[in-house]
């Protein structure tokens, strides 16, 4: 393929992800609505990625305060540990994290799903049984990622927090209340609130993304395939895009 | 076009009281260069079987589709009950859909769904309408009609060839559907499970009063189910008739079918 073609390819899929993006936003407040599949796909995304999310934030507010502590005591900064690591965490540890762990887990879970219903007609089946399922598959897996990933960083935060916790009491001597005294001090409304409404973004680029690839999977098994792949790489890559218009854009306030 | 036997392939006499449910004229589809459906017009009349005959890729499931609104015609007409359907918006697509069953080549049926729930789908906007006890009873009815009553909580992934075509022919029959749509129903199962379901299609269609096209290049479910048979070839349509005068035909490419 040449850098042309390529290039080629890269404007073409960018419109067709718009046009999905758009059509997504023509429907989503047109009645019939489904709220049942709804709800089942918030519970899909948000409850079934609770243990993975969890565990993960947790370690890395762990690992973030035992790397940090050692140079932080080294300038006679030790005291300034739980507010350093909390806004790390809530800034960006705590929603990329998640947002990454995500577009992992249900975002090559979407691309699959999609890919293979696609390859196997049941979207036609769908179509046939007079349900637009655009609706019923894609806008409510976009909706569930869209809400349910800032309240996994919300829960990803306060893991991660008590995992900063653990650590700065296994190194040294302090207290929860006083660790977390230093924390809430040091948190201000432009750490908190941008990184919620940045993990929306995340929440929407997933679902859109994992949708779209799923959606518009090739026939085959390979199609599934390469579906699942490119929903998580392109959802991963994006993520990273946005965080860092998002630092820009917050900066820009502060 | 080798024409076996008078088939209605023009627009009917409009002295008939019985409108055709599905009649199509002139159908033509590309995919980008590559032209599928070249000509095809035919008729399918109230309680008619139309089997259509054709090697793979020469434009059968893409005629099916058509049909059903799922592909979109380059030019030509088709009509539904006697309304185009191109000209129908999204509510009347859906309503004449209503009357429509379709059994995909796939069985399509929903992997995350157990088999009441497969069932239930095409009738979720009319439940509460409806009721659930009745919902219940038509999915129990469908799922007798088809001999795998037993089977009503299971997944698809537990069900074997035969049976999931069989599900999927009871989830196309709980609309009452007036048209049967089949995409090779017998295809990747076993002579004896074949006839099975061709003998199914009969029974079922006798007991609906629907009418029907088949989708297949099995002889043996032609010869149980076809009133009339259309061959394609290249896209058009190379020869209609009974089965009787088709197996009976001097010529090669028709001859080939029936070996």
């Amino acid at each position: 393929m040449t850098v042309r073609s390529y290039f080629q390819n890269f404007i073409i899929e960018t419109g067709e992800v718009s046009k999905f993006a758009i059509r997504f936003f023509k429907e989503v407040f047109a009645p019939p609505y489904e709220f049942k599949e709804f709800l089942l796909q918030c519970y899909n995304v948000g409850c079934k990625s609770i243990p993975l999310v969890g565990i993960t934030a947790f370690i890395m507010g762990l690992v973030v305060t035992l790397q940090s502590r050692p140079t932080l005591i080294q300038f006679g900064a030790g005291s300034w540990l739980p507010a350093m690591a909390s806004v790390g965490i809530v800034r960006e540890i705590g929603p990329v994290v998640t947002a990454l762990m995500c577009a992992g887990k249900v975002g090559s879970n979407i691309g699959a799903e999609l890919g293979s219903m696609k390859v196997t007609e049941q979207i036609d089946a769908m179509e046939v049984s007079g349900t637009n399922p655009f609706k019923f598959v894609a806008i409510t897996r976009i909706l569930a990622t869209t809400l349910m990933i800032p309240v996994l960083v919300i829960f990803a935060d306060t893991l991660s927090l008590f995992g900063s916790f653990l650590a700065a009491n296994i190194k040294g001597e302090i207290s929860i209340s006083l660790f977390f005294n230093q924390v809430f001090e040091k948190l201000v409304f432009l750490d908190v609130v941008p990184s919620i409404i940045k993990s929306f973004f995340f929440g929407f680029t997933i679902g859109l993304i994992s949708c779209y690839e799923g959606y518009n999977s090739k026939k085959g098994t390979e199609g599934v395939g390469k579906s699942a792949n490119a929903a998580v790489v392109i959802s991963s890559l994006l993520i990273f895009v946005i965080d860092l218009l998002a630092v820009q854009i917050t900066n820009a306030f502060m | 076009m080798l024409l076996c036997s008078k088939m209605k392939t023009t627009k009917p006499d409009t002295e008939k009281s019985n409108s055709p449910v599905v009649e199509i004229i002139h159908l033509k589809k590309n995919f980008k260069d590559t032209k599928v459906l070249k000509d095809v017009s035919l008729i399918l009349e109230k309680g008619e079987t139309l089997v259509v005959l054709g090697k793979s890729g020469s434009g059968k499931s893409v005629l099916i589709k058509c049909i059903v609104g799922l592909l979109h015609p380059d030019s030509g007409e088709i009509k539904l009950f006697g309304k185009p359907i191109t000209e129908l918006n999204r509510k009347e697509l859906d309503a004449a859909r209503e009357k429509i069953g379709f059994l995909f080549q796939s069985n399509a049926l929903y992997d995350s769904m157990t088999v009441r729930k497969n069932l239930e789908f095409p009738l979720r906007r009319t439940i509460k309408k409806e009721g659930r006890a009745q919902i219940d009873k038509r999915v129990k009815e469908a799922l007798a009609n088809v001999d795998l009553a037993h089977t009503i909580d299971m997944m698809p992934s537990e069900l074997s060839g035969g049976m999931r075509k069989r599900i999927g022919l009871a989830r196309c029959l709980m609309v009452n559907p007036e048209i049967m749509l089949y995409d090779e129903p017998t295809t990747g199962l076993d002579p004896i499970t074949a006839e099975g379901i061709s003998k199914l299609m009969v029974d079922m269609q006798k007991k609906y009063n629907s009418s029907s096209i088949i989708i297949t290049h099995d002889m043996k479910c032609a010869q149980l189910t076809a009133t009339q048979m259309m061959v394609l070839i290249d896209g058009l349509i190379y020869a209609q008739g009974t089965y009787e005068e088709l197996a009976e035909s001097k010529d090669k490419k028709i001859k080939s079918f029936f070996k």
